[in-house]
């Protein structure tokens, strides 16, 4: 096992790049693709005919196809196609839409947008029906319903499957190495291609990637401890 | 055709129902329920399960809308009427929330927010409805939690507690909101038996507080110990009614007699 290549200040500068680009694609895409969920989910509970069925769609070609596809699909196709509309190069989201960076966080928004609702879809439909009659027994609008009741009881529910939602986003980050992305995956294969090293910096890689999961699991736990929905060690 | 529940001398009415009717589809429910109760009274809902004592309460506070006759409840005055959908006519939806203010309810299930604490559940209402600042809130709710016993309680969520407890919660829940009806659906229905005692003994408390309590329940002994005036309902229409002594000690209809003794 050969570490040396360690001391490089050059190798580290990659590396780091790689670990800050992985975690704030994560935490965007985490982000915005949770706020889609919800209104994903709540398109197809309680939204008119045509969202409901727009949601449906949008559900089902995202989780039927290969994340690494659709990333192709927006940064090759898409991200090649913008320049050709007339002011989109002189625009001020220029920077923005000619970095690969942004096609890895709208893919993986979308994507998580699409197992999200679905998760949140069921967890909003297995809230107690007399939770919410409550709810509305002591004057709650709908609106105050959904944000204080409904969707916190629903978050709840699912926390342990979003804990899984979470951790499967962070290993989808290296797919981004693909579209010249600097990530982790990406940081190691540039040392490995000047060292000449096969293993060592993969290892390294997921050593990391196993340290993030560690500390992601045990975040969830803690939020499940925090909000227990059932009491702890009944099935 | 029954009479209504005469009214006690000096003493306001707080809820009357005049004729009220209830269908499910094809299912009549409620087939022309008339009473009154006044202010301070406790007015409990008797009769074998179907004959429909849970929609007549849960047509108190509108979470079943009747679909004919007239509710004065809480000084709101509703007059239903079979429209089209069969929904009430007239009926705004700022006025359901309004009156639902007024006339709380405490469930057979507890129906506690299990993602929220003890105290969370209970200041919930009166800070979203109401408008009380969390301070305000916090402060109504402790005293209601104290009242019921659960004052150590307060930080701990539902799922740690026993169902007594919950339901306790569940009360202080519906006090907190200083509503001018409180509204009891089987309280303690869902409880195991050795728990019972400890609901009853806060409904009792609350009872002899002259609170205005409307009281769906099973535990005969205790509806005859705590009530002013029963009803005693079979198939949608009330069959009986009258206060305790009479209910239970003379009844005129062959239906509540029939009833009392296979509950005895």
């Amino acid at each position: 096992m050969d570490f040396s290549w360690l001391a490089n200040p050059s190798y580290l500068a990659y590396l780091w790049q790689g670990f800050v680009n992985t975690l704030i694609l994560v935490a965007l895409s985490g982000t915005a693709g949770f706020v889609l969920a919800v209104g994903v989910a709540l398109a197809q509970i309680v939204g008119p005919r045509p969202l409901r069925w727009l949601a449906r769609g949008y559900t089902t070609v995202i989780r039927g196809t290969p994340l690494l596809v659709q990333l192709f699909f927006f940064y090759d196709g898409v991200g090649r196609l913008l320049p050709l509309i007339p002011g989109v190069r002189e625009s001020f989201l220029w920077p923005v839409l000619r970095d690969a960076f942004f096609y890895g966080v709208l893919a993986f928004t979308l994507s998580v947008g699409a197992y999200v609702g679905e998760v949140l879809r069921g967890a909003l439909a297995s809230v107690p029906v007399g939770e919410l009659s409550a709810a509305r027994a002591f004057g709650l609008s709908g609106v105050q319903v959904l944000w204080r009741i409904w969707l916190p009881r629903a978050i709840q529910i699912c926390l342990p499957t979003l804990t899984g939602e979470v951790i499967l986003l962070l290993k989808s980050v290296p797919l981004v190495s693909t579209i010249a992305v600097m990530d982790l995956l990406k940081a190691a294969n540039l040392v490995r291609d000047e060292t000449f090293l096969v293993y060592e910096p993969l290892l390294l890689v997921a050593g990391i990637y196993l340290a993030l999961t560690l500390v992601l699991t045990t975040g969830m736990r803690a939020l499940e401890v925090r909000f227990p929905g059932v009491k702890p060690g009944r099935v | 055709m029954p009479e209504a529940v005469p009214a006690a001398r000096g003493r306001d009415v707080a809820v009357r129902a005049v004729d009220l009717e209830k269908r499910f589809g094809p299912l009549e429910v409620l087939k022309g329920i008339s009473f009154e109760a006044t202010e301070g009274s406790v007015l409990s809902i008797i009769g074998a399960s179907g004959s429909g004592k849970s929609t007549l309460l849960r047509c108190m506070n509108l979470l079943e809308l009747p679909n004919r006759g007239d509710l004065f409840i809480a000084g709101e005055i509703i007059h239903f009427d079979r429209g089209r959908d069969g929904q009430a006519t007239g009926l705004d939806r700022r006025q359901i929330q309004r009156l639902r203010a007024k006339v709380t309810m405490v469930f057979q299930q507890f129906n506690l927010w299990p993602h929220m604490s003890v105290l969370g559940n209970v200041i919930e209402a009166p800070m979203q409805v109401l408008g009380l600042s969390r301070r305000e809130a916090v402060e109504i709710a402790e005293a209601f939690l104290e009242r019921v016993g659960l004052a150590d309680k307060r930080h701990e969520y539902p799922a740690f507690l026993s169902g007594g407890q919950q339901q306790r919660t569940a009360i202080a829940r519906a006090l907190a909101m200083q509503p001018q009806v409180l509204l009891f659906d089987e309280p303690t229905s869902a409880l195991d038996p050795e728990l019972v005692g400890e609901v009853l003994a806060v409904v009792r408390d609350l009872a002899e507080d002259g609170r205005t309590m409307l009281l769906v329940t099973h535990e005969m002994g205790f509806a005859r110990d705590v009530s002013t005036h029963l009803i005693f309902l079979h198939a949608g229409r009330i069959a009986e009614t009258g206060p305790p002594g009479q209910v239970f000690g003379n009844p005129e209809s062959e239906r509540c007699r029939q009833f009392l003794s296979s509950v005895a």
